[in-house]
């Protein structure tokens, strides 16, 4: 459906999503460390620029797959905060009833095939889906997200293979964070990744994730030509996570400074930087962004009450859900 | 001697276990290499297998409960002991912090809670403050620091403002989730300093030995309901049958006793078609085996027969006392009539009663079955017969001092009760008093 | 009625399907113009295209991956595993993806895959190409598993697979692909769940999944012979299983053999019996006695491969002693 939008909403809507995305995290992270969230969880704070130009890119029906990190993807997609914590907290108003959690949160109505606890999982999900487009003449794009360290996986090498035979509209998205959970990405990927695509003939970019214009422009270049047949593409992304693997890796010195952490969160942060670019192109004023910053945090802060105070599935519901075609499995 | 089970270190740099379940209960028999209870670690939930047999007793930790790596939550001992129940679970190990909003004293602010640091972990111990009440902070300065399992941490303040109170003195042990500070968006007026220990704290860990009902832990394997007892009939003397269970039921369901074919010893197992068998087997033996045996005994002081043969032989001229012996008794049995033999001093004579006077007994047919024997041993040393059911009831008599011992012994259908009863205590009553008979 | 074989029924049930549902598509090794070195195949990518029928590199992840993808996203794959035995290659996209969508989702994403595959030794390919797997995946919640025992029982349960909306696993008994049977002409679906008498009995129960059908109904031959009458029991589907019929059956013989290719322990037999021993203990004169390939690889040797899978007398000969009452411990 065509919309008009003029830049600015553009703009405002990707800065929006950005600190979307840092204050679930915050909010998240608060719940896992006042012992009130179940399991652990996975922080995208740091790479919002990532998931916000490439998903500010896509239209609803195109398709992303998620990792065990994909709150960012998730909210860049179009999911709400209520039904997002609830989730995360196992409630029935959650996504996925509860039955998911973080590590599995998928948003079907939106286009979000889902996130996935096995790293390179959601590779051949998202291939396939590029392949349903293809089979049934949609204009759909999809979208694969994966890390540095799914480039070990070979399900990696086996669907690039078949997405460049087949020319498929898929984007591998290679969020490159520079750690392979507790260990740095150059002591786990040989050579080079982008090159890893372009040895099946597949074009590969590589681009600064935390400037979210240049991912976004770029981003919008591919889709487009994706949607004429001229995929399959790479893309490496540059970027950071501020916290650690998961919620609980809070010791980390062991593995980075925290130097370098200070480094990246105050010198390169992308929403800091976008806000400047914003103020400065005239775009919004510091008071303006305030006010957005303060209306998505009480946004969360009310989702995050709404969650906590929300029901769990009834118990009923465990056996459900295993068949499309058996109410209850084990009835 | 009792052993000791501790909570093992399960994981490199694991310092506590939390329990998940017990496996078995206190007082269940534990064999070496069972598994006694489920810890969770931070990878998976893993079984811990007793060490030792015996029984489970003196379970000082419940499921859910955190416990450090080496302490003892219970022992094996060689004999069941009476432990009072497991003991309620404490106090969750992430108590709901309460979220003052303000009231309580304190000042309205942002409030900082004590993190969660570890998976294992519940509670932080607040080595030292880094700003004093009343300074400014910024959202990255360090606030104070924590000691957990594996080191001392920096917390950050989290907010901009000024340090409007601490809840919480350095030293003092805070639970995960309870507030620690406040953090005002304006200058103080009054700073608070408190300690965590005046605080209302969360309810503490329940003392074990405090035992309230006892819980079930969640994830205990019940062992498998025994099956009721009604499938098998009385278990032989040797011990258990083997049967099919199809067998079983149907001997239950046909009033059919497998134990007679173990008698019969018919081979072990047995199969429908040995139901066959069973039924086939000779009712007699069955009879014989299955009723009962009448015993009584009665006793009275003196022996009025004696006396009364005299005096029959006398003036009625009926000398043989061994009839007037039959005629006696045969005029308790229910029908007063019947063949009665009598043994006495190694000769047996077998007596036709009719209804009527003693004069109208007559020598038996000598064919003829007795429905009673009399055994006369008052002659003999024996004092007391236990002899068993014979083809007819038999009343004995025999010398005890002075006193003459009646017995009668029958099988359960020569007589019923009610009969054995009377024949008895009528026959005796005519032995003390013989003359009452001729009224 | 017509007879036609194993191989030409699936091929039908296929077609008929590809052209019912143009959603339904065909991807695996060699099978367009091979049309599968069993040659099942045959004919469907002139029909159908190769926009239908895919044929991938040898990337069993790969495009078991893709395949999920696709259904996740409104295709209808048919997944062509060329050996029962690369089951373990897709392990991870079949039971962790597939399986656990439906139900990690909270019912919002279904995954209408069929996955077929072959099972069955004494083909000379030794151990790993020989193996019996339906008792991995029988085990995972969410996955339904077919073993059709002749041409007829393939032709109606694939029909029925690919129109179910949950991930299927039909196993074909690589030997019986040119065993013919009588199959109708007009369209028939087997419904999952229901097993079929396939002969009548009184005095023991044989049940037997795929070609072991044919071994119980040799083995009851054997017996009426001697004056025992076998009922001879094919499940159809393990999952859903039709425990009813199994019972009843039981419950009139008092006697019971599982006869199953896959290996003696912790398989498919081990399933049933434990049923039958729970539901029906009490109609039970023998134990339930499970046949098994034996526990060991399968081995290549013709003198060794033959005596390692169930036969006809091996059957014939445990139900003799079933019958005698003899103290069985173990088959």
């Amino acid at each position: 459906m065509a919309k008009t939008k003029t830049n600015t909403e553009d703009y405002l809507q990707m800065y929006r999503q950005m600190v979307r995305i840092r204050t679930f995290e915050d909010n998240a992270n608060k719940l896992y460390l006042d012992a009130k969230m179940p399991g652990l969880t996975h922080m995208y704070s740091g790479e919002e620029a990532v998931a916000v130009g490439i998903c500010e890119a896509l239209k609803v029906t195109d398709k992303i797959t998620s990792t065990h990190r994909g709150h960012g993807h998730c909210v860049a997609k179009g999911a709400a905060f209520k039904e997002m914590f609830c989730e995360l907290l196992g409630k029935e108003e959650g996504y996925c009833r509860g039955k998911g959690g973080s590590m599995h949160i998928a948003d079907q109505s939106n286009g979000n095939l889902g996130a996935n606890a096995i790293v390179g999982g959601s590779m051949g999900i998202a291939t396939g889906s590029a392949f349903t487009a293809k089979m049934l003449g949609t204009d759909d794009v999809t979208v694969c997200f994966f890390g540095d360290g799914a480039t070990a996986q070979g399900l990696l090498y086996e669907v690039m293979n078949m997405a460049a035979l087949w020319k498929l509209p898929v984007i591998y998205a290679c969020e490159n964070n520079g750690y392979s959970e507790y260990t740095r990405t150059e002591e786990i990927a040989a050579g080079s990744i982008t090159a890893r695509a372009e040895a099946f003939g597949i074009e590969a970019h590589q681009v600064d994730g935390q400037d979210v214009l240049a991912v976004n422009t770029l981003t919008q270049k591919l889709v487009a030509r994706a949607r004429k047949g001229e995929g399959p593409f790479f893309l490496e992304l540059m970027t950071y996570r501020y916290h650690g693997h998961h919620v609980g890796d809070i010791n980390r010195e062991y593995y980075r400074t925290k130097d370098e952490e200070k480094d990246w969160k105050e010198n390169r942060d992308p929403i800091i930087r976008f806000r400047g670019w914003l103020v400065s192109e005239g775009i919004a004023s510091e008071d303006e962004i305030e006010a957005m910053n303060a209306e998505v945090r009480q946004d969360a802060e009310q989702a995050v009450d709404y969650a906590l105070n929300a029901k769990y599935p009834d118990v009923s519901e465990v056996d459900m859900h295993v068949y499309s075609d058996i109410k209850h499995a084990l009835a | 001697m009792p052993h000791d089970v501790t909570m093992p270190q399960l994981g490199m740099a694991q310092d506590a276990g939390k329990i998940v379940s017990w496996l078995k209960a206190p007082g269940d028999p534990v064999a070496e290499g069972d598994a006694l209870f489920e810890v969770e670690t931070d990878k998976a939930t893993m079984e811990v297998e007793a060490q030792a047999a015996g029984f489970l007793s003196g379970v000082t930790a419940a499921a859910g409960e955190d416990v450090p790596v080496g302490q003892v939550i219970a022992r094996i001992t060689e004999e069941a002991e009476d432990d009072s129940a497991p003991p309620e679970p404490s106090a969750p190990s992430a108590p709901s912090a309460p979220q003052s909003s303000g009231g309580d004293d304190l000042p309205e602010g942002i409030e900082v809670t004590m993190p969660q640091l570890g998976m294992a972990q519940d509670s932080g111990l607040l080595v030292a403050w880094h700003k004093s009440p009343g300074d400014a902070v910024q959202a990255d300065d360090v606030l104070f620091e924590v000691e957990t399992d594996k080191s001392t941490m920096e917390v950050p303040a989290g907010a901009d403002g000024y340090l409007a109170a601490t809840l919480a003195e350095a030293g003092e042990d805070v639970p995960v989730g309870n507030a620690v500070a406040v953090i005002s968006a304006e200058a103080p007026s009054n700073p608070v300093t408190r300690s965590a220990a005046a605080a209302k704290a969360p309810a503490p860990k329940a003392e074990p030995e405090q035992a309230a009902k006892p819980t079930e832990p969640e994830t205990r394997q019940k062992p498998a309901s025994k099956p009721a007892p009604k499938t098998a009939p009385a278990v032989s003397a040797n011990g258990r049958i083997l049967a099919s269970p199809k067998a079983r039921k149907m001997a239950l369901d046909q009033g059919l006793d497998l134990n007679r074919l173990v008698e019969a010893g018919h081979p072990q197992p047995y199969h429908v078609a040995d139901l066959e068998v069973l039924k086939s087997l000779p009712t007699k033996s069955a009879q014989t085996n299955a009723v009962q045996t009448r015993h009584l005994t009665a006793e009275i002081p003196a022996d009025g027969f004696a006396d009364f043969a005299r005096w029959a032989a006398d003036t009625a001229g009926l000398s043989d006392q061994n009839a007037l012996l039959a005629g006696l008794a045969a005029a308790c049995l229910p029908t007063g009539t019947g063949t009665v033999r009598v043994e006495a001093l190694g000769q047996s004579h077998s007596y036709a009663v009719m209804p009527g006077p003693l004069s109208t007994i007559q020598p038996a047919e000598p064919d003829r079955p007795a429905d009673l024997i009399l055994r006369d041993l008052r002659f003999s040393r024996i004092t007391s017969v236990h002899l068993g059911a014979e083809p007819a009831p038999v009343l004995t008599l025999a010398r005890n001092g002075d006193a003459l011992a009646i017995t009668l012994e029958c099988a359960g259908d020569h007589l019923t009760a009610s009969d054995a009863l009377t024949l008895l205590s009528e026959f005796a009553g005519r032995m003390e008093q013989p003359l009452r008979h001729l009224l | 009625m017509r007879e036609i074989t194993l191989s030409q029924a699936v091929n039908e049930a296929l077609a008929e399907e590809m052209r019912r549902d143009e959603r339904v598509f065909i991807i695996g090794e060699d099978v367009a113009e091979a049309g599968t070195p069993f040659k099942v195949l045959a004919g469907l990518v002139e029909e159908f295209g190769t926009g239908r029928v895919v044929d991938t590199p040898i990337a069993e992840p790969g495009f078991m991956g893709i395949a999920v993808g696709a259904a996740m996203t409104g295709t209808r794959p048919v997944v062509d595993l060329m050996f029962g035995d690369f089951i373990y290659l897709i392990m991870d996209q079949l039971c962790n993806q597939a399986a656990k969508t439906h139900y990690m989702s909270g019912g919002k994403l279904n995954v209408p895959l069929v996955l077929r595959t072959n099972l069955g030794a004494t083909r000379r390919s030794a151990a790993q190409h020989s193996q019996s797997l339906q008792a991995l995946v029988a085990h995972i919640p969410g996955l339904k598993v077919a073993m059709p025992s002749s041409a007829y029982e393939a032709k109606g349960l694939m029909k029925t697979a690919i129109r179910d909306d949950n991930p299927v696993v039909i196993f074909e008994d690589k030997l019986m692909y040119q065993d013919k049977a009588p199959v109708p002409e007009e369209e028939y679906l087997i419904p999952f769940g229901e097993a079929n008498i396939k002969r009548e009995g009184t005095d023991i129960t044989l049940i037997g999944t795929s070609s072991m059908v044919q071994v119980a109904e040799k083995a009851a031959e054997i017996l009426t012979r001697e004056g025992i009458e076998a009922e001879v029991i094919d499940p159809r589907t393990i999952v859903p299983l039709d425990e009813a019929t199994l019972l009843k059956s039981v419950r009139k013989t008092s006697r019971a053999i599982v006869i199953d290719e896959g290996h003696q322990s912790y398989g498919v037999t081990a399933e049933i019996a434990s049923r039958i021993n729970e539901k029906a203990f009490y109609h039970l004169d023998a134990p339930v006695l499970r046949m098994g390939a034996m526990d060991v690889p399968v081995p290549f040797s013709p003198a060794l491969e033959d005596v390692t899978v169930p036969t006809p007398e091996g059957v014939a000969e445990n139900a003799r002693r079933l019958m005698s009452g003899e103290m069985i411990h173990a088959a």
